[in-house]
């Protein structure tokens, strides 16, 4: 028995090591490091000088041009999340209850697009959604529809891209939900008299808020911190706090400044993650998100 | 009754038109880009005014793209596959096979790198080489991917792992293997679709990264993704649609490959 401890006391270490120095360097001491430069003076000659201030965060929260910037974040990543939740509910109920054979291959195709880049889905994107583009086409056809539709560079466009990206991340954990939901209970419901609506209002939607909170929560953090897509579908006029970073780092070096706002950001991202871990540790495991 | 039977068939239909057109939502975008990839004309028309491969040859033919693709995408995804796989390997079953105080938080720690938003990752590694004068090279390029995706690493090997019954072990331990032999001969041989699964989302993931790639590409370094975010900016021509096709037809034969050997669903 001693010798097989001691053995594990030399194996175990050698395992985790590796993970751990890996994680700590790379994603625990940079983020440090750019807590602590947020802290700074920033200077247009020397990028921060050694002044401790708290000006980086102040300046977040009381300019208007960045409380515009907030804003316009935090409704892309509402709408977005609503639209995940209503494309993505018919979705889910179809994959969870499906007898189809080909209930991986819906799977596969529901999974596969997050695997391709995401610059290549949003270029099409622009391309359907283009003055020349397939959509175009089609809204030419209607009546009140006279000359093609500026939608590139709009809200609405940058909602289009997000939501196309990050649904399957809604429809997985509402699947899961959906499939633990005993087919009984629906057939139940409805011989006592129910119709479809009652239904779905009365027993699915209940006992589905766990994947409904867990895919909500996944798509709401997700669409927060997009920079890619209102970069390319977005700018000039809808500009998110992603842009914002990305502006600061490579453009204007107030690296103090966008340290200030990606650790409000990552705060906030940690913030909802531990209150849904807390609350919700029944329902699933942060692996599950 | 009759009615009510139709009433139900057309609720169905009209539920599976809905369905079809979520996917359509889904896979347009990915769709359009292949159809113009094919496609003779300029400017991304549709529908296809024809078949060719011109937009293939003019890639081909780019020593730029040709450089992004073979010398700089390519080696650093192979890279990033090489050294997350034994690492994640290590990590899991350090997480699985043994119990040991402290084991939820490293489960979580483990996944940190999934949790933090990729672009603001991207920033921090960013700023911290600048400090540790790192210069941006292939290299700071492959760590970075590394990071990001040692959590799918972990995550499919787990799963394999959990498969695996400690009897075996115990099996092979008591004929007189030893520590090592048991690791190589028994566990390694019954893991080893999880392992494959997590080497290939490596290399995936980091064949079509942008949000690191952004922040951690120099000039010459720029991999694939990012010269084809900055042609989009530039409203380059329909050799960049080549070169996403490229991407989708090696991510989709990939993948091909993970669904054979491994269940998807189980690691996303």
């Amino acid at each position: 028995m001693a010798k097989i401890n001691s053995q594990r006391t030399l194996v175990l270490p050698f395992l985790l090591a590796p993970c751990t120095i890996v994680i700590s360097l790379l994603v625990v001491a940079p983020l440090i490091y750019i807590g602590i430069i947020s802290f700074y003076k920033f200077s247009p000659t020397d990028v921060w000088i050694n002044i401790f201030t708290l000006e980086n965060y102040r300046r977040f929260f009381f300019d208007l041009f960045y409380l515009k910037i907030i804003w316009v974040t935090v409704k892309v990543g509402l709408i977005t999340t609503l639209i995940c939740v209503i494309f993505g509910y018919p979705l889910a109920y179809f994959l969870a209850r499906s007898r189809s054979k080909h209930i991986e291959l819906f799977i596969f195709l529901l999974i596969s697009p997050l695997m391709i880049s995401t610059v290549i889905r949003i270029f099409g994107w622009i391309v359907l959604l283009g003055k020349q583009g397939v959509i175009n086409k089609f809204l030419l056809l209607l009546p009140m529809v006279n000359e093609p539709v500026g939608i590139l560079g709009t809200l609405p466009a940058v909602i289009i891209g997000i939501s196309s990206i990050l649904l399957p991340y809604m429809v997985l954990p509402l699947m899961s939900a959906i499939e633990s939901i005993p087919k009984s209970m629906e057939e139940a419901a409805s011989n006592l008299g129910a119709n479809k609506s009652q239904v779905f209002i009365k027993i699915l939607l209940p006992l589905s808020i766990p994947g409904l909170i867990s895919g909500s929560i996944l798509v709401y953090l997700i669409s927060i911190s997009a920079l890619i897509v209102p970069a390319l579908m977005g700018l000039p006029k809808v500009r998110m706090l992603g842009n914002q970073v990305y502006d600061e780092v490579l453009v204007s070096f107030n690296w103090p400044f966008a340290g200030s706002i990606s650790i409000i950001m990552i705060f906030f991202t940690f913030t909802i993650l531990g209150l849904y871990l807390k609350w919700f540790r029944k329902y699933g495991s942060i692996e599950r998100l | 009754m009759n009615l009510i039977l139709i009433k139900k068939k057309i609720n169905t239909y009209l539920f599976n038109a809905l369905v079809i057109s979520i996917y359509a939502f889904i896979w347009a975008p990915i769709v359009i880009i292949v159809l113009s990839a094919f496609d003779p004309s300029p400017d991304f028309t549709f529908p296809p005014t024809g078949l060719s491969l011109k937009w293939f040859f003019s890639f081909f033919s780019n020593e730029m793209f040709m450089t992004s693709f073979f010398l700089v995408s390519l080696p650093v995804a192979i890279g990033v596959a090489l050294i997350s796989t034994p690492i994640g390997v290590l990590g899991a079953m350090g997480l699985v096979r043994y119990s040991f105080k402290g084991r939820n938080f490293l489960e979580t720690f483990f996944v940190l790198p999934m949790l933090v938003p990729e672009v603001l990752l991207g920033v921090a590694l960013l700023l911290f080489f600048i400090k540790l004068n790192i210069k941006l090279t292939l290299f700071s390029l492959i760590i970075g991917h590394v990071v990001i995706t040692i959590p799918y690493v972990v995550r499919s090997v787990s799963v394999s792992l959990h498969g695996v019954k400690p009897m075996l072990e115990e099996a092979a331990r008591m004929l007189g293997a030893t520590k090592i032999q048991v690791f190589f001969k028994v566990i390694l041989p019954l893991i080893r679709s999880g392992i494959i699964s997590g080497a290939l989302f490596s290399f995936i993931i980091s064949f079509g990264d942008i949000n690191l790639a952004l922040f951690l590409t120099g000039p010459d370094t720029a991999t694939i993704p990012v010269h084809i975010y900055s042609e989009i900016q530039w409203q380059g021509d329909p050799t960049i649609a080549a070169i996403s096709a490229i991407q989708i037809i090696i991510v989709g034969l990939i993948l091909g490959i993970i669904n054979k050997t491994f269940k998807i669903r189980m690691t996303l």
